[in-house]
């Protein structure tokens, strides 16, 4: 079997993880812009920076916490390299270095995508524009996925390709919900609290999954036990990990040198994380602190993965 | 379709064409002396102008969409350009193309039977066919390449060679490249270009095809693999994302079924080469390297390359991998060394150049230094050492001040330069502004060398998009053409 330099393993990793990343970036602009319409601007734009870590870098004396300047900052500002536009040139790079190994069609998509991303202006964050540049990143982004999914190859690339896009969507789903734990909480005003709900489930299009799974008396509880544990949702923290360590098998399967033991204390450090979740209160501090391990958890395996395989 | 070839004369969407007195690709000359197929031609003809332009504007796109593009790289963006892609294509008789290919071909053999005599028995320098200093004191001259003999005798494994043809209608040597010449890519990726935009005006034609160059090169450097061994791990060593040639790496690697790497991929142990793979350490065998000599090696060459990799050329002397093309192999495409090609063809092969030089003026000989200052208002005049058409001065059309400025650098270091005459290139129709006008062209076909030496049919048509422009380098303006070779 060919082997695969180890340099581009981790170009698949990271291009799978940037077009998961800007995917997500645009579901959570776009559910905090619908929530604000229903709520006559009362939407918390502050927490969506908080979210992603970035409260000192907005804060340049010339930014508000309007949803125009917080949607611009992560969607198109290119000097911000969280931001949707950054993550899809550093996607299109990662791309461009694996060209020879992913299909002629993953290519020509992405590329006309960014080049299309690149006319893109302030225009396009404006309140009557926002929802549907969401909408818009959100299809390129599946678009794409959807290419890869029928023309790229199942072979070591493609492993990594998923690993980066797994572990990605994990981490981020459980930004989604730490970003609403507050508003969850049972003590917060019942109203408000389940509009944010189905703000917050649409956000990660597992609205209608949650309704089909739980009845109308669920609590907050509920939602995070359904973001982190179901079964068939596909952007569920566990089924995630699940996922990925199918691959990491496949990739066992294929070296000679087999198992990897930082992965494997990685995988084993992560899935015995998730296992505590069920017998906690999944709700209020606490939830956050469980969300903040899991993240870190995460963050371990993409170390150990480059430990591993990147060099 | 009919076969009966005619010299057409203009008609339809060449209405009003006027080559200007040039020899052009498709009308001929003024003695006529073009015969196409009159049915290909008369097709051509019945184009409509408007559906040119839009087929030839979807076409740019196409290339912009799939990336087919040379990267300029700045501190904050990536800027793709396109190299122009001209929708009518320059077309080759089989006769035109039996001269080429056996003209390269010979070209070929006289440079790898040149490069292997210099750095061994250095018979022709001992001769006196060619002055030894020319040789000796060349800036890719390789000393460590001395006594060293490369598999199957091959230097130039890829080589382009430039042509044009003048205004009678001869083809005519304007340059070698036995180093890494580029633009392969664009010959195979223009044709599927012009297959997809133009589906009919192929139709029944019998083109030549060009699709199997990957396959071909791939074979030809693994048959020079070390012990002659099967299914060799071959590599093309590329500097990476931002050389502007990129593209042509991941084309190239993709077509041949190669592994792309860049230096930091490659590490040297007990004089064997390997990559690092996510599975440990790969050996690599051959090595088809698009990075020059001075960075291929920071411990046998110029220690700052962050290019290569150390201790590389040490393998490659040992006889543990295979480089392509050779190190060393730039010395006999220099532009002084070029003067003496139609000597040095005749010392190896003991042949007539099939395809002859354009008539050179070496200013490191007195005569030809003092013909060229007395006559460099009519002349072209070439540093040897530059490549991609920098520093040519085309004496017509050069203004008085840079013809003294040239004068004076001549005069302070006359063996840095030679002098040709203004060679009448010929032109080709061209999608120009309203309409279409004559542009001039110039030719480089692939040769492949392994066991044998394969010539891609067609190469590289570089056509001048600039009215009146003579230079077709990409970087200063050029676009390029389908070529066509007819079956």
């Amino acid at each position: 079997m060919p082997k695969l330099v180890a340099r581009f393993a981790e170009n698949a990793f990271w291009l799978g993880r940037y077009i998961e990343r800007s995917e997500n970036i645009a579901r959570i602009i776009d559910v905090n812009a619908a929530f604000a319409r229903d709520e006559a601007g009362e939407a918390d734009w502050k927490s969506v920076v908080a979210l992603y870590a970035d409260l000192e870098a907005f804060d340049n004396g010339e930014r508000a916490f309007t949803a125009e300047d917080v949607a611009y900052f992560y969607l198109l500002d290119r000097d911000n390299p969280n931001s949707v536009r950054a993550g899809m040139a550093q996607a299109r790079e990662n791309a461009r270095a694996i060209r020879h190994l992913i299909s002629t069609e993953m290519w020509a998509d992405l590329n006309m995508a960014f080049n299309e991303m690149r006319g893109w202006t302030r225009r396009e964050v404006r309140s009557t524009a926002l929802a549907e540049t969401c909408a818009r990143i959100v299809t390129d982004c599946q678009t794409f996925e959807g290419i890869a999914e029928g023309t790229f190859r199942r072979g070591e690339p493609w492993l990594f390709y998923q690993l980066g896009k797994l572990l990605e969507r994990a981490d981020q789903t459980t930004r989604v919900l730490d970003i609403g734990h507050k508003r969850l909480d049972p003590g917060a005003d019942e109203p408000l609290a389940s509009v944010y709900w189905n703000a917050l489930l649409r956000a990660v299009s597992g609205f209608h999954a949650f309704r089909n799974r739980h009845s109308v008396s669920s609590g907050p509880s509920d939602v995070a036990r359904f973001l982190l544990y179901d079964r068939e949702f596909p952007r569920a923290v566990a089924l995630c990990i699940e996922q990925a360590s199918e691959r990491l098998r496949s990739l066992e399967a294929r070296h000679e040198a087999g198992r990897r033991e930082p992965v494997e204390a990685a995988r084993r450090a992560l899935e015995f994380r998730l296992e505590t979740g069920p017998e906690m209160e999944l709700t209020g501090e606490a939830l956050h602190v469980f969300l903040d391990q899991l993240q870190m958890e995460l963050g371990r395996m993409s170390t150990a993965l480059a430990q591993s395989f990147f060099r | 379709m009919r076969t009966s070839e005619t010299s057409a004369s203009p008609a339809g969407l060449f209405e009003g064409y006027d080559s200007g007195g040039y020899f052009c690709e498709l009308f001929g000359g003024d003695a006529g002396g073009r015969t196409l197929p009159s049915a290909l031609v008369e097709r051509l003809q019945r184009l409509e102008l408007r559906a040119l332009k839009r087929r030839a504007k979807d076409a740019s796109q196409q290339l912009m969409d799939l990336g087919i593009t040379f990267t300029v790289y700045s501190d904050r963006d990536t800027i793709d350009r396109v190299l122009p892609f001209d929708p009518i294509p320059r077309i080759l008789s089989r006769t035109d193309w039996d001269q080429i290919e056996r003209g390269v071909k010979q070209r070929v053999a006289a440079i790898n039977a040149f490069l292997d005599d210099v750095y061994n028995d250095g018979k022709i320098l001992r001769d006196g066919a060619i002055p030894a200093e020319l040789i000796k004191a060349n800036k890719h001259y390789l000393k460590a390449m001395e006594g060293f003999h490369p598999p199957g005798g091959v230097y130039a494994h890829i080589a382009g060679i430039d042509l044009v043809r003048d205004g009678s209608g001869e083809f005519r040597v304007l340059e070698d490249n036995a180093r890494t010449p580029s633009g392969v890519s664009y010959v195979v990726e223009n044709r599927h270009l012009m297959m997809r935009a133009f589906p009919d005006l192929a139709e029944g034609v019998g083109i030549a095809n060009v699709d199997d160059y990957g396959a071909r090169l791939m074979q030809a450097l693994s048959a020079l693999a070390p012990g002659g061994m099967r299914d060799p791990c071959v590599a093309l060593l590329s500097p990476g994302v931002f050389n502007s040639a990129y593209f042509e790496h991941v084309f190239l690697a993709r077509e041949m079924g190669a592994t792309l790497v860049e230096g930091r991929d490659l590490v040297v142990q007990d004089d064997c080469v390997f990559m690092r793979t996510t599975d440990g350490l790969e050996r690599v065998d051959v090595i088809y390297r698009r990075i020059d000599d001075d960075f291929l090696d920071p411990q046998a060459f110029r220690s700052d390359s962050m290019l290569g990799a150390p201790g590389l050329f040490a393998a490659y002397k040992k006889g543990h991998v295979t480089l392509a093309n050779a190190p060393g192999a730039g010395v006999a495409d220099d532009k002084a060394v070029y003067a003496y090609m139609p000597r040095i063809i005749e010392y190896y092969l003991g042949e007539d150049p099939i395809i002859a030089n354009v008539d050179t003026h070496i200013c490191r000989e007195p005569e030809g230094l003092a013909y060229t200052l007395d006559h460099l208002d009519q002349l072209v005049t070439k540093p040897v050492g530059e490549s991609g058409g920098y520093g040519v001065v085309i004496g017509p059309r050069a203004s008085n001040r840079e013809l003294a400025a040239l004068r004076r650098q001549l005069k302070a270091d006359p063996s840095n330069y030679i002098s040709q005459p203004m060679v009448d290139l010929s032109v080709s129709p061209t999608l120009a502004g309203a309409g279409i006008g004559p542009r001039h062209v110039d030719l480089r076909p692939f040769a492949v060398t392994g066991r044998d030496t394969w010539v891609l049919p067609g190469g590289l048509t570089r056509v001048a998009m600039r009215k009146g422009s003579l230079v077709v380098n990409s970087s200063q303006g050029g676009g390029s053409k389908d070529t066509w070779v007819l079956a």
